[in-house]
């Protein structure tokens, strides 16, 4: 029982959060760059046009792709908050990431083409080391399980802190942050017109967005085991990442697909053993 | 009071899309001017984007061509309902200098419907901001 | 009962096949396929719910079926020496007299034929590898009937050499249903060379040069296996003094002498799994017609490979060999996966993934905790219903356009709307939860996690594969697409195997929780605790009925919601404005007012995943682990 209230009441208040992440983020970023930037409800504004827009496709599969994406979405949030396994939620949230690409590739468009192809190659840079981060996790804890983390004694940040900086890595890709918003970019940025969303409007752009939300509090979730002891030291860690993502975000120009693979899968490789041998070490 | 909210909305979230149809980039770079720190539409929502799927409002800048005409149409016809159309600067208005041209058309009007019209050579980017909010006006009235 | 259900699972196949090439009338032989088909497929039920047992043979007229075996098993030697003379191989010809003369001294001078081996011994493992063997691989020759039909036609052949084709793959079914349950080990290396040598015979099939040339090394590597496999035996038998499987898997644990014969027949099962560096026999054996490939390199053959590693587990358990193993198997998976991502050849991904798939199953073996065997026998399944699913679609597709690149099935959907949902389908049970593959990785990944190697290779292999795999998926989809495609016609026996193939697939995989506990659980002990349809240990949970329920709610959701966007506006792709007016044409106008059509292909990134970039360096890196394996259990 506790289980189904706990999986609603993150399917309910991760949208509201991420909405608000989203409006808090667009905010601060006008702010970097000395402007006033738009109200921290915006993104909620800009969903709702969305879903008052006429709803246009060019491939039914499209409506499909971007509803499943959002489920799914959702149900690993959902999951994670009830305390599931990390593989488990992770898999979970993989069925959105190939719907949104099956989506995208459903269109003959050459900008969601291949701005679909770039999403995957994004998928493929974050999916292993996200992996190796949940490997880290259970070495340390001994169970891949939420609800048996959350029972462990110590901050993880203590012994895993170089995957959490592999950790940040992921994080970086998956809020579409510079330097690798190759797929698709946000706020004003456009990359390749807007690559795997080019061809996704009106309401089936607003669900995406929505998922997109979901993605951020399931990662920043995943984030915040990392000090679970505290919840003041865990607001900390969450608030200190995103704000290091929007430095990260306004400081960096956007790079290749192939700088990316290489650099992420050499730094985050090399950085995950390191933390392994300090593991196996200590 | 969705819909309320939804209608609302559509006025706090304009999400505008340039097109230069020939423009001498006067206007142009006017255009871009809002979107700087100085001007920073941001406030109002206003998010500049390169696809007419996603944009609610069209910014053309330029005389109208027989070559252009085409494009301009397309890309019209691809951005969804409830939309607008603001046609800004002299050559956007009627053609500017270059009406009588034999390969030009006139302003933005001969091709496609025109909500607003921002005249100036260049328009200034005050008076840019002031057409995009004028024609906010035509979505206030299509609260639910 | 017993013995009945035993002759008919392996001696039936062999009946049906020379009624196959005997009886040269087509609807004669499709008659006796399909009888021979649902038979096994009902036998291998009856087995599964038979449980374990042990079983003698004895004699038949007065000549023992061991000594029966031994002969045949000469006489197939001294076969596959005719075609190594034939095609004038001198490898091969040397892994043949190398398999002949230990055998004949070790028959003539060490077998003590005194002692009865119990020849078959079955647990849950033999079973279910029967009852894949058996429902997946006569489904696969139900395909084969209307395909091989189509297929001569598009080669124009004058007379028809099906027979011969159907002798093989009829046989090859009672050789796979032999080698699992073999407990002599005599017996098991029998039926290990039969398969060989089917499978020589298939891949050669269409007698173009290069399926005779691919022929050539899937023998000679086979052949190598099987050289290792007699030695692996002799040794075993030097240390144990005993054919008996069970006995030197008992054995195992006693020492380490015992360790170089198991990493010989370890090596063996890895040339017949095609692990990297012997990978080249199957991606050549992508020549022969598409049921050879989706019957013996998919879901089949190879699990025999598979199949003796994973036996032979409890015999090296917490060993070095053990760990070369999963060593081995995880490479094997990364550097596939790697590989299939530069390819554009439909089957050639398959193949990639096969072997990279049975390189996991491996793995699995290879870390040897009751998690890790439950994952691999779990794999094993799922693996074979969706891959053999996928080689089917492959050929299906292959005669409705003309080829099997994946490039040319963008939009197959327009063309093909059944066949393009259903190898959508194949791909989702391949890649996504809650299907059983993925519930196969979760396991293997969770057991893995104590070892950095093998995790990290783990990682990146399950990330690759999501590329190959999604993208072809989305391409197949990628199409102005506004009504209803109606379906194309196939045949029903096309459409009948795909339809239950996909059902297995799906299916099976809602109920992978009672699989668990009725067949897995009772044979490698408990690991997980299920309770309503989720597994759950302290290391980890799956839900498996939850999460199916909600997907399945979610699907039918989204469905409902496609339907109601049929109403909605269609938009013709954005093309920056120049559009060719026409609806439904994909064409931007371009230089000089002329229409230029859209051409959107995948990302191979060749640079960094490229075949002959990459295979050089896998095959050295994976021939270097071997050595390892092997000089570390010597």
């Amino acid at each position: 029982m506790k289980t189904i209230i706990l999986i609603i009441l993150g399917i309910v208040i991760a949208p509201v959060l991420g909405g608000l992440i989203a409006g808090l983020d667009r905010r601060l970023t006008a702010r970097l760059q000395s402007r006033f930037g738009p109200p921290l409800l915006q993104p909620f504004y800009d969903v709702a046009k969305l879903f008052g827009k006429e709803k246009v496709v060019s491939n039914f599969w499209q409506v499909f792709c971007a509803w499943i994406y959002l489920i799914a979405a959702a149900l690993s949030v959902g999951l994670l908050f009830a305390g599931s396994d990390l593989l488990l939620v992770f898999f979970v949230q993989a069925i959105g990431a190939v719907f949104l690409v099956m989506g995208g590739l459903s269109t003959p468009s050459p900008y969601s083409q291949v701005g679909s192809q770039r999403e995957l190659i994004q998928v493929l840079t974050y999916e292993p080391l996200l992996i190796l981060v949940f490997a880290s996790i259970f070495m340390v804890t001994g169970s891949f399980r939420v609800d048996e983390i959350l029972a462990y004694e110590q901050p993880l940040l203590v012994q895993l802190p170089l995957m959490f900086i592999v950790l940040g890595y992921a994080l970086t890709i998956k809020l579409r942050k510079s330097p690798f918003d190759f797929s698709t970019s946000h706020h004003g940025h456009q990359e390749i017109v807007k690559g795997i969303l080019t061809e996704f409007s009106g309401p089936y752009l607003g669900i995406i967005e929505i998922g997109h939300w979901y993605e951020t509090i399931f990662i920043l979730g995943i984030c915040a085991l990392f000090w679970h002891t505290s919840l003041v030291g865990c607001v900390l860690l969450i608030a200190s990442t995103y704000f290091a993502e929007l430095i990260i975000d306004n400081t960096m120009a956007r790079m290749t697909w192939r700088w990316m693979l290489k650099y992420v899968w050499s730094i985050g490789l090399a950085m995950s053993f390191v933390n392994l041998i300090w593991l196996y070490a200590g | 009071m969705f819909k309320k909210f939804i209608g609302n909305s559509r006025a706090k979230s304009p999400w505008i899309m340039h097109f230069d149809c020939g423009s001498c980039n006067g206007c142009d770079i006017e255009v871009l001017a809002c979107l700087t720190p100085l001007y920073d539409v941001e406030r109002f929502g206003v998010v500049n984007v390169g696809n007419p799927k996603h944009a609610d409002v069209l910014l053309v800048t330029g005389t109208v061509n027989h070559r252009n005409a085409k494009v301009l149409r397309n890309i019209y016809d691809q951005m969804p309902d409830p939309k607008g159309v603001i046609a800004i600067g002299a050559c956007g208005l009627s053609g500017g200098v270059f009406r009588e041209c034999y390969n030009v058309l006139g302003g933005v009007d001969k091709v496609i419907p025109v909500d607003v019209y921002v005249p100036g050579c260049p328009a200034k980017p005050e008076a840019i901001i002031d057409g995009v909010v004028t024609a906010l006006a035509k979505f206030e009235g299509l609260k639910g | 009962m017993l013995p009945m259900m035993l002759v008919l699972a392996i001696l039936l196949p062999l009946v049906a096949a020379v009624g196959c090439y005997f009886l040269r009338v087509s609807a004669i032989r499709s008659l006796i396929v399909l009888a021979t088909g649902v038979v096994l497929a009902a036998v291998s039920l009856a087995l599964l719910g038979q449980g374990t047992f042990t079983y003698s043979p004895g004699t038949i007229v007065g000549i023992s079926w061991d000594s029966l075996v031994t002969l045949a098993d000469f006489a197939l030697l001294f076969v596959m020496l005719y075609y190594a003379f034939k095609l004038k191989n001198q490898m091969i010809k040397i892994f043949v007299i190398l398999q002949i003369i230990p055998l004949a001294v070790f028959e003539m001078f060490f077998v003590d034929h005194a002692v009865e081996t119990p020849a078959i011994f079955a647990d849950s493992l033999s079973l279910i590898m029967v009852a894949v063997i058996s429902i997946i691989g006569s489904l696969i020759c139900f395909f084969a009937i209307p395909y091989m039909k189509e297929h001569e036609e598009h080669l124009h052949l004058v007379k028809s050499r099906q027979p011969q084709f159907f002798f093989f793959l009829v046989l090859f079914l009672g050789a796979m249903n032999g080698l699992v349950l073999s407990n002599n080990i005599l017996w098991l290396y029998f039926f290990f060379e039969v398969t060989t040598f089917c499978s020589f015979m298939l891949i050669g099939h269409d007698q173009t040069q290069i399926a005779v040339k691919n022929a050539t090394r899937a023998l000679m590597l086979n052949a190598l296996g099987g050289v290792a496999f007699v030695f692996g035996m002799i040794w075993a038998y030097a240390e144990t003094g005993s054919l008996d499987l069970q006995v030197i898997i008992q054995a195992g644990p006693m020492g380490g002498l015992m360790l170089a014969p198991l990493g010989l027949l370890c090596l063996a099962g890895f040339t017949k799994a095609a692990q990297v560096p012997f990978q080249s026999w199957l991606l050549g054996a992508m020549v022969a017609p598409t049921p050879v490939s989706a019957l013996l390199h998919s879901s089949t053959m190879v699990k025999a490979g598979v199949y003796i590693v994973l036996r032979l587990a409890p015999a090296y358990a917490g060993t070095f060999l053990s760990q070369g193993v999963a060593l081995c198997g995880a490479f094997t998976f990364l550097a596939c996966a790697a590989i299939a991502v530069s390819q554009s050849n439909g089957k050639k991904i398959l193949a990639y993934s096969t072997i990279s798939n049975l390189g996991l199953i491996i793995c699995c073996a290879g870390l040897n905790t009751t998690w890790a065997i439950t994952a691999a026998i779990i794999l094993i399944i799922f693996h074979a219903a969706s891959k053999a699913l996928l080689f089917l679609c492959v050929g299906t597709i292959e005669h409705g356009i003309g080829s099997r690149d994946i490039e040319d099935m963008h939009g197959l959907y327009l063309k093909m709307p059944r066949t393009a949902v259903i190898t959508i389908v194949g791909v989702l049970t391949m890649l996504l939860p809650p299907f059983g593959v993925l519930l196969g990785k979760w396991m293997a990944i969770e057991s893995a996690s104590g070892d950095m190697f093998v995790i990290t290779m783990l990682a990146l292999g399950s990330a690759v594969s999501l590329v190959f795999w999604a993208r072809w998926a989305g391409i197949l989809l990628t199409a102005p697409l506004r009504d209803k495609v109606p379906a194309e016609s196939q045949s029903v026996l096309t459409r009948l195997t795909l339809t239950a193939l996909a059902g297995i697939a799906v299916v099976l995989s809602f109920f992978s929780p009672m699989l668990y506990t009725k067949l897995i659980e009772p044979m490698v002990g408990k690991s997980f605790e299920i309770t309503a349809g989720v597994f759950a240990s302290p290391m980890g949970v799956f839900a498996v009925y939850p999460i199916f329920i909600i997907l399945a709610a979610a699907f039918i959701y989204s469905w409902i919601e496609t339907k109601k966007s049929a109403t909605d506006k269609s938009s013709a792709t954005y093309m920056c404005g120049a559009n060719v007016p026409e609806t439904g044409v994909q064409s931007f106008i371009g230089p000089m007012n002329s229409p230029v059509e859209l051409k959107a292909s995948n990302y191979y990134m060749k640079e960094f995943f490229g075949e002959e970039r990459l295979t050089l360096w896998v095959n050295f890196v994976a021939l270097a682990l071997i050595v390892l394996m092997l000089g570390g259990a010597l």
